[in-house]
């Protein structure tokens, strides 16, 4: 792209969101996606992030991501999680709900839908009618309907995320309320002899029971499942199973809220 | 003087007749700048995790204060007052309890109210003088409110603040009355407030501090506290037994919901903020109150006292932008 073709209509926008787990980053011609891109959000802030006068100060030309014409010429939209606690120098700052909703709107067209977004730490669902936000849950003091949740099943199990996210069949019933407890509970499984298929399917099977008491606030007759988690192709086929509501899965779940972001900027 | 603890609003013409001090123990509680030490120390005792916040920080209170007298609510209240009053009788601290009836008949009150009244060795005509000089008051608070919602000059944190006092008066109803008294005189000559959005609080008083304050840096304030009005008892009933079956908080959600939705629709409010305790039985009321309200409504759930976290902060701010657009 060069100065000379953009427009006011092809304004460079950044979006930028700031998750527990990874820092995401959007850049936006007008509607054109140019570039997603994210990193672990720790090692991020370890090398690009520095808190000056309370501000929080990322070094974005620093991590490569954008180049000094596109910071120069780009309207940055950030949000992320702690976002009220510290201010990004030079950014607008929204809410992440109204980040993953604007997201959700660019990536799917659609005006009428009922939104679950599925991150590391935070699971919300949203219902939107006639393109705007009208009600919303997020997870409150549990996160074991997380994306850190399955990180730390994998873990257990030691399959790679990929593996995990493969298997929907014969789930293996896993009752534990707290994320930790089901640690053991799944090592006592993995004991009885139960293949490791079956234990993944359990894993996922487990994370689609904790959302569907919050899907049921909102009944629409779509389902746009965003987040990381979103990626994980055998839990979205189980709570297709449960849900009764079309499933769409946008192009880039896990940058959602970066390009949500990037959209209201 | 005599000390008399109780657990959640009661008769307190009663004690006040009897020329006790009366201490509401959640205020000893939560206004310790240590309450997060009470509630230690009463999982140290043996209270599970998984309790609410304001029984251990109550029994925590007890023990600190040397509190030897307690009147507890066993019923209007949740049954962990039961327990509590049950250990804490072990302790030798002497327990009252004290039940409002479930179906809220006058006959079975007035029952409660003498066998309290007997307790303390008070008669009707001590007791009718103790209203009266706590009606003046609660009219007074009663004026705060007004002055918070159709004059928008007091804020929702001061709002709170006069009418959950009025539960025990903070133990000394004259300083109380003159500490309202220079509050009123302030308040009446503020320059209206301008937020741009009304919010209702619905349910218990918060554990969690400085709620009210982050919601009015978002231009939005509190003008309905439910349950602190509550104490406030803004009914200008003259019959005893009647003010204590229009006070909402002891009994069921209906009775409670005919208050709230009148109160919503004269205070004009934008959105709902529904505070319940982790751990309580009035976070099931949500379902009731989530179908029976139209408006927008935020649950907020609180364990333990601390300021406003990062996670509440965000749920708030996405809830009032979300208000904003729709107006």
């Amino acid at each position: 792209m060069t100065n000379e073709t953009m427009n006011d209509t092809q304004k460079l926008s950044i979006g930028i969101d700031l998750g527990s787990r990874k820092a995401k980053f959007a850049l936006l011609s007008g509607t054109e996606i140019l570039r997603l891109q994210d990193m672990d959000t720790i090692s991020f802030y370890k090398r690009y992030g520095r808190i000056d006068n309370d501000e929080l100060c990322l070094d974005l030309l620093g991590s490569g991501i954008f180049s000094a014409e596109e910071l120069d010429q780009a309207r940055i939209t950030v949000t992320g999680y702690g976002r009220n606690s510290i201010n990004l120098h030079g950014a607008r700052v929204i809410s992440e709900i109204r980040a993953h909703v604007a997201g959700a709107l660019f990536q799917t067209g659609l005006t009428d839908f009922t939104m679950l977004d599925m991150g590391g730490q935070d699971t919300k669902v949203a219902q939107v009618v006639s393109g705007k936000l009208a009600d919303f849950v997020m997870n409150d003091k549990c996160a074991a309907s997380s994306g850190r949740y399955l990180e730390n099943m994998a873990a257990v199990l030691e399959v790679p995320l990929e593996e995990l996210s493969r298997h929907a069949e014969e789930p293996i019933a896993l009752d534990a309320t707290c994320g930790i407890f089901g640690e053991s509970e799944l090592i006592g499984q993995i004991l009885r002899g139960h293949p490791v298929s079956r234990l993944c399917a359990g894993v996922n099977l487990t994370l689609v029971k904790r959302v569907m008491p919050m899907l049921k606030r909102f009944p629409s007759k779509t389902l746009v499942i965003t987040g990381g988690v979103a990626l994980n192709g055998a839990m979205v086929s189980l709570l297709k199973e449960q849900c009764r509501m079309e499933v769409l899965v946008p192009h880039h779940p896990q940058h959602n809220g970066a390009i949500g972001c990037a959209a209201l900027a | 003087m005599r000390r008399v603890g109780f657990t959640s609003t009661i008769p307190l013409e009663v004690l006040v007749a009897a020329g006790a001090v009366p201490v509401d123990l959640n205020n000893i509680f939560i206004t310790n700048p240590q309450s997060n030490d009470y509630i230690e120390e009463a999982e140290l005792a043996g209270f599970p995790r998984n309790v609410c916040g304001w029984i251990k920080g109550i029994y925590g209170a007890v023990v600190a204060s040397g509190v030897t007298e307690m009147i507890a609510v066993t019923e209007g209240d949740c049954s962990y007052t039961k327990a509590l009053m049950e250990v804490l009788s072990l302790q030798g601290v002497r327990t009252y309890p004290f039940a409002y009836p479930g179906g809220r008949e006058p006959e079975l009150l007035r029952a409660e109210i003498e066998k309290l009244m007997a307790a303390f060795g008070v008669g009707w005509s001590e007791v009718h003088a103790a209203k009266a000089r706590l009606d003046a008051i609660r009219l007074k608070v009663k004026e705060i409110d007004r002055l918070t919602w159709e004059e928008n000059r007091v804020t929702g944190a001061e709002n709170h603040y006069y009418q959950v006092c009025t539960s025990d008066m903070n133990g000394d109803a004259e300083a109380f009355e003159a500490e309202v008294d220079t509050f009123l005189a302030r308040a009446k000559e503020r320059t209206p407030m301008q937020q741009q959005l009304r919010l209702a609080y619905l349910g218990v008083p918060p554990i969690i501090s400085g709620l009210y304050q982050f919601v009015e840096t978002q231009n939005a304030r509190v003008v309905f506290n439910e349950t602190q009005r509550q104490f406030a008892m803004p009914y200008g009933c003259p019959d005893l037994v009647e003010q204590y079956r229009a006070y909402t908080y002891p009994y069921d959600i209906f009775h409670r919901l005919a208050d709230i939705k009148k109160e919503l629709a004269a205070r004009r409010i934008d959105g709902v903020i529904h505070y319940v305790q982790s751990f309580c039985f009035r976070q099931i009321e949500d379902m009731v109150l989530r179908r029976e309200l139209s408006l927008p409504i935020l649950t907020l759930e609180g364990d333990k006292p601390a300021d406003v976290d990062a996670r509440t902060k965000i749920r708030v701010e996405g809830f009032l932008e979300m208000l904003q657009e729709r107006q």
